[in-house]
């Protein structure tokens, strides 16, 4: 599945932003498709955004699955509000809650202008149901508005995650809005 | 038909601060010449912005200069390493600048609680000698409310500001006062008198927003540039000042 989803991403032009509408069991095959083939291929930098599971476990499973992270970074928004030990890792930078919305906007900048590398940048939101539940959708469409369109100005991609089994109509028509294709996940 | 109003014909020269988005909100920079009072409480970022300005301006080639009159420039220049941008040689070659204004008050014979009409002018005299001689283009007094709490009345406040902004405008030297207020002051300048004569105020704070305490910057005044009037949210960063637009879906309690 990994291979199917990654061939469909490899067709997307420069600076898409695509909303990937996934079952959480197809998550890793996801995760996998995007930061073990698509951006390596692309030669892409890739920034995770977090809000549903902190950066270490995700960093850890990226460890099980044999992928690298020395090309990702992560906007950690949900390991100080879970007020769990900090276990700081060098490529994780922490925003302090999920309703921080213009700090993600603050560390994904830093994130693309740190790295300074000739390559160019992939942003991943996962996911847009984890952040609905900690902010009104007001101001959720109005960060997703210029975020989007901000790392369209710098020739990013955007990939948002989007949980099916949380998927609310109001959360839908708000990613529909800002991205220029819907990639659905179905399982074989 | 009605006819358009006439847009000025001459763009005044910039000053850019280097920081792009403040830079992007200012039209391409601050109007070289200007004098502007970078207002706010503590912990808002104002000597980081100011000290940012200044270090560009070294960078491209400008003789920055930085009072400090209430921390040691020691302090404020072993910061100075956590910045990406910041080279070592731009203190070596002199293009960058820190000076203690109370050890300009000793030499002065200055050292004293207040300061008549006189010392003001004294103080006013040997500022802008320095801008000439050292052919300033950048500088940055922090904070010009401990100046002011030197001159008490208002009167000296107003000459003060005034003199020092004639004088430095006309050496082509864009200079930034660092002005200290109390959280939620409705004024933008602790004695009200700075921010009536400064060419610009640019006015950082703090906005809490359902128990977030986010860091503001919103520019109210700066003569002769338009400029964004909107509240924008930054990061303190090694890479230097960023700014995002402040979002305004959410109930903001306050700001």
């Amino acid at each position: 599945m990994a291979s199917d989803i990654a061939d469909r991403l490899m067709e997307l032009p420069e600076s898409s932003a695509v909303s990937l509408r996934m079952k959480t069991e197809h998550y890793f095959d996801v995760v996998r498709a995007i930061l073990d083939v698509f951006a390596p291929k692309k030669e892409l930098d890739a920034i995770y955004v977090t809000c549903t599971i902190p950066s270490a476990s995700i960093i850890n499973a990226l460890e099980v699955l044999e992928i690298p992270v020395d090309n990702i970074w992560f906007v950690d928004c949900i390991s100080q509000i879970m007020m769990s030990p900090a276990q700081k890792h060098e490529h994780a930078i922490y925003v302090e809650s999920p309703t921080m919305l213009e700090n993600i906007m603050l560390k994904v900048e830093y994130l693309i202008r740190h790295s300074a590398s000739n390559r160019k940048d992939l942003i991943i939101l996962d996911s847009i149901n984890s952040l609905s539940i900690h902010n009104n959708m007001k101001i959720l469409n109005e960060f997703l508005h210029i975020l989007v369109n901000t790392l369209r100005s710098k020739n990013a991609y955007t990939l948002i995650f989007s949980m099916e089994e949380y998927e609310t109509d109001e959360v839908r028509q708000s990613v529909n809005l800002v991205c220029d294709q819907t990639i659905s996940v179905k399982g074989d | 038909m009605p006819t358009p109003a006439k847009e000025p014909s001459a763009e005044r020269d910039r000053c850019r601060s280097g920081i792009e988005g403040l830079d992007n909100l200012l039209n391409g920079g601050i109007p070289r010449g200007n004098t502007v009072l970078v207002t706010g409480s503590v912990g808002t970022g104002k000597t980081s912005l100011s000290v940012e300005f200044l270090i560009h301006g070294a960078r491209s080639g400008e003789n920055s200069l930085f009072i400090s009159v209430t921390e040691s420039s020691e302090k404020l220049l072993a910061n100075l390493i956590h910045y990406d941008f910041f080279e070592p040689r731009l203190l070596k070659e002199g293009r960058l600048i820190f000076m203690d204004l109370p050890l300009i008050y000793e030499r002065l014979g200055l050292e004293k609680p207040e300061f008549d009409l006189q010392d003001t002018f004294i103080l006013t005299k040997v500022i802008a000698d320095l801008v000439r001689e050292m052919k300033t283009k950048r500088l940055v007094i922090d904070s010009v409310t401990s100046v002011c709490y030197r001159l008490k009345t208002q009167e000296n406040i107003r000459q003060f500001i005034l003199d020092l902004g004639t004088a430095l405008s006309g050496l082509g030297c864009t200079t930034i006062l660092v002005s200290e207020i109390s959280p939620g002051a409705e004024r933008y300048s602790l004695f009200g008198v700075e921010e009536a004569i400064a060419d610009g105020i640019i006015t950082m704070s703090n906005l809490e927003r359902r128990g977030d305490l986010l860091r503001t910057l919103q520019i109210v005044k700066m003569r002769g540039t338009t400029h964004s009037r909107a509240k924008y949210v930054l990061d303190l960063t090694p890479v230097g000042v960023l700014l995002v637009p402040l979002l305004k879906g959410g109930s903001i309690a306050a700001g």
